[in-house]
Order: C-alpha cells, then structure tokens, then sequence
C-alpha cells in the first residue's frame, strides 16, 4: 500500500515537472506565436494558366519523370480557398498528386468584386469550369480531362458532368459532396423559407460578405472556437501542434464572398426546393440530371462529417448513371477526410489506386 | 506515469472535450427549432437593412462633401487592377513574340516542365507521412 502511494506520488512528482516545463514553455512560444507569421501556405510552384474576375486556374510544375496521359483538374469550393489542398510540402495533396505522376491543375476562386454579384450559377457550370476545361486541353494536348470536386466544387462538377455528359470529363472524383440539401439540417433552418428573405439580403448587400459564410459554418459547432483556443494554449508549447493549427485556422477563417445571384441560386434551388436530389435541376435552361453522368466516378465521404453529413452526401452513388461508381466512407471531418495526418493515410492512397488506373 | 484517471490534467482535457460536445449538440438542437430561424433572420434583416440604409446616407454626405465613396474607391482599385492585368497580358505576349522570333530551340528547363505522359499505375504502396492532425471546419 505505502509502495504504491510512493509510486503515486513519484508519478504526480513527475508531472507536476513537465506541467511547470510546459508552463515555462508555453509562455516563451506564446510570444513566439503572437510575433510571427505562420508557415506559408500554397507554396507548390505553379504558374497561372489563367485568371478571370474571380476565377484563377493554376498549373502545378510536375514533379515526375514521366505523367500519367489524363490530366487532373481540381475544382475548388466557391466558399473557401485552394491552398487547403497544398498546405506545406510533405503536408499537401497537390505535391502528392505531382510525386505520384499526375498533371495537376487547380479552379480556384479569389472573392469576387462587387460588379460581379451578377454572376449566377451558369456562368460557374456553363462559362468558368467549360473555360478551364478548354484551357487544360489546350496546355496538356489531351482530350480527356479528370475532375476532382470538393464539397460544393463537387455539386459545380457534378452539374457541368450532368450538362455535358459526352465529354470531354474522362473521370470525377468527388469530396464530401452534398445531394439532398434539406439533410443540411441546421444550413436548411438558417435558410427556411418562411424566414430568410434571400431577395432582400442579396438585394441590399450584393455579394454575400465572407463574415456571414463564416459565422454559418462557425454555428454548426459553436463551442468549437472558444475550446480550440484553450487547447492551442494547452499545446502551445508543442511546434508541430500550433503549426497544425495555424494552418488549419486560417484556412478556414479565410472565407470567400459568395456571389449574390449565385447564393440566390443556391438558397432557392437547393436549399429550398432540393432540386439536384429531386433531378429537377437545371442551370441556363439546360437539365442538369445526375443519371446523365456516366463517367467512372468515386464518392469519397466523412464518417463525422458536420458540415456535410452522411445522409445528404450518399444518394450521389445511386443517382449517377454510370456503372463504375464507388463511394468510399473514411474516418475524420469534412476538412481532415482531404487534409491532415487521416488524409494521408487514407484519403489520398486510395485516390490514388483508383484514379492511377483510369488516368492512362 | 500516473494513471489517468487520476491524472487532474488528463481530467480537465476530458472535461473541456466533453463540455464542447455537450455544448455544441445542445446548441444544436435549440438551432433546428423554427423559433431560432424566425429570431435569427428577424435579427439579420433587420442588420442588412439598417446597414443598407447607413450606406445610402453616408453615400450622399460624401456627395455633398465632394468626396468619393468607399465603393467608389473600390472601384478605381478595381480598374487599376485590370490595367495591370491588361499590361502583365501585353507583357506576356511581348515575351511570347520575342521567343519566337529568336526561334530558339527549347531550353533544357522548359522542356523538362513537359514531362512525357507515359506513366502507368505501379504497385508500389503510397508513403505514409508523418503529420499533426486538424480539423476546425
């Protein structure tokens, strides 16, 4: 009994000396933290192959000998930046792409201007994706081109798939995707209709200001901020922790504005009345049914994913008509499924066995 | 190392986690309710509609000063960047123009950039590379 109490005892000793240590610590790297920047982000050399208003399409310097044929282009999501797909070297899935042999490029988005609030949903699936596809032909000389969609940059590609469906898209991969909006339960509440004038907030702000997107993500989880403030002050003292986190905190602070007629579009024609899950969907003029997608196409989604939840990620599978269709289900969030240490291990092996094989 | 249950660290990291779960599903529901939409609309329209208001007047009281509007100014940053864009354009088809009037051979560099597309899927298993993890979205 005494034997086990000084064993206790001992134990307590011992950490009692590393709290002090990290107390020590924890004050040092705290000044450190607030008198440096954080690491860079996006820092795979890439050239701009094009930029209009408030679309950029990058090419990424290859970084292999030989490349496969298809080359990949990434269509970001219209809310945040690229860069979460290239946070730092070793730590980024374009300079895993680029090791692997692929010809990357990247649909990324810059806020758009105020004249631009007119931009609406066809000029993002019938101008600005066609545009890029075209400019991918022209600068890699193949016909065929894969698309990786993550989140709504999925739904963009989903779209363009279903409204030019012979071509020239040769393969889509699609991240944390959602079909059936009203499943976005607490996005479909913020919106309900009987509440949200849409009309009214896009007609008096124009574009949809990045403080707003924010706080709607921020809501789905609002204990999160408070509490991921006290652990980066636990961690401080641990390097690879407080890099971690800067990189993840800015990424996800630094949001886009949305385009008004476009969030106009997404309120009324997804949020309200679901029309991509209802295959009622149609932008310009033109239809735009999944079961006109018959490409090969991989569904990767999060087991605990809060922004896009499984129940309105996973009818994408069944409402594509295509024959080769996989959806994949791995552990980790909406962000950790395409970044971070689970992205490594999981996420972007098995990308890469199922993209590797249809890229020839 | 102490056990954790005793360990009053370990407690508190349990602690914090628990009550940001609790927190958020509780939060959760009480943001699926209809009320909290009607509350949080009421509020933000009614945010939208004084801040549009307040933008309507500050415009005219810069008018009457003779002085330009944010908006104004935004957009004259606006047209300068694309000016520059005109001229980084004008700049890159110059270079474009003056390659190909030396007819060069192309550098070792450039071609290296175009790699051949001949690649075929391998068998060998992806590295698994060390990283912290993150997930705040």
């Amino acid at each position: 009994m005494s034997a086990l109490a000084e064993l206790d005892l001992a134990s307590v000793q011992d950490r009692i000396q590393t709290e002090v240590q990290r107390a020590i610590q924890r004050s040092i790297k705290g000044v450190e933290y607030f008198s440096t920047s954080g690491p860079t982000l996006g820092s795979t050399p890439k050239d701009i192959l094009h930029s209009r208003g408030t679309m950029n399409l990058y090419h990424y310097r290859p970084m292999a000998k030989e490349v496969y044929r298809v080359p990949v282009l990434i269509v970001m999501a219209t809310t945040n930046r690229g860069y979460i797909l290239d946070l730092v070297p070793g730590q980024s899935f374009i300079e895993f792409l680029l090791k692997r042999g692929y010809d990357v490029y990247m649909l990324d988005w810059i806020p758009p201007k105020p004249e631009e609030r007119c931009l609406g949903m066809e000029d993002y699936v019938l101008d600005f994706i066609p545009d890029c596809i075209r400019r991918v032909q022209q600068d890699s000389g193949e016909q065929d081109i894969s698309v990786i969609g993550y989140c709504f940059g999925g739904v963009l590609s989903l779209l363009y798939g279903s409204i030019f469906p012979d071509g020239p898209m040769r393969n889509l991969i699609c991240f944390t995707t959602p079909i059936d909006f009203r499943k976005l339960e607490l996005f479909s509440n913020f919106a309900d209709r009987r509440y949200f004038d849409v009309d009214h907030l896009v007609d008096s702000v124009g574009n949809v200001p990045p403080e707003m997107i924010l706080s709607s993500f921020e809501m789905l989880r609002p204990a999160s901020r408070v509490v991921g403030q006290v652990q980066l002050w636990e961690n401080i003292w641990n390097d690879e922790y407080v890099k971690s986190f800067r990189m993840f905190d800015r990424w996800a602070t630094d949001t886009l504005p949305l385009a008004g007629e476009y969030f106009r579009a997404i309120t009324k024609d997804l949020l309200w009345d679901n029309k991509l899950y209802h295959g009622t969907m149609s932008v310009g003029g033109r239809p735009a049914d999944l079961a006109n997608i018959k490409v090969p196409i991989l569904h990767a989604v999060a087991e605990h994913d809060h922004i896009v939840p499984y129940d309105a990620a996973k009818h994408l599978i069944a409402k594509v008509g295509s024959n080769d269709k996989e959806e994949v289900m791995l552990k980790g969030g909406h962000v950790s499924l395409v970044a971070g240490a689970n992205a490594v291990k999981r996420l972007w092996p098995k990308l890469d066995s199922w993209l590797g094989g249809r890229s020839i | 190392m102490a056990d954790s249950s005793n360990d009053p660290f370990a407690l508190w990291r349990k602690m914090l986690g628990e009550m940001e779960k609790g927190f958020n599903t509780f939060a959760n529901q009480a943001m699926t309710s209809p009320q909290f939409s009607k509350a949080m609309n009421q509020a933000g329209g009614a945010t939208v509609g004084a801040q549009k208001q307040l933008g309507n007047l500050m415009e005219r009281y810069l008018l009457a000063m003779n002085m330009p509007s944010r908006a104004q100014m935004v957009d004259m940053a606006e047209r300068l960047q694309s000016i520059e864009g005109h001229l980084n354009d004008i700049k890159t088809l110059l270079q474009q123009m003056s390659a190909n009037a030396a007819a060069r051979p192309q550098p070792a560099a450039t071609a290296a950039l175009k790699p051949p597309r001949t690649k075929r899927p391998s068998q060998q298993p992806s590295g698994e590379a060390k990283q912290p993890s993150g997930e705040q979205k």
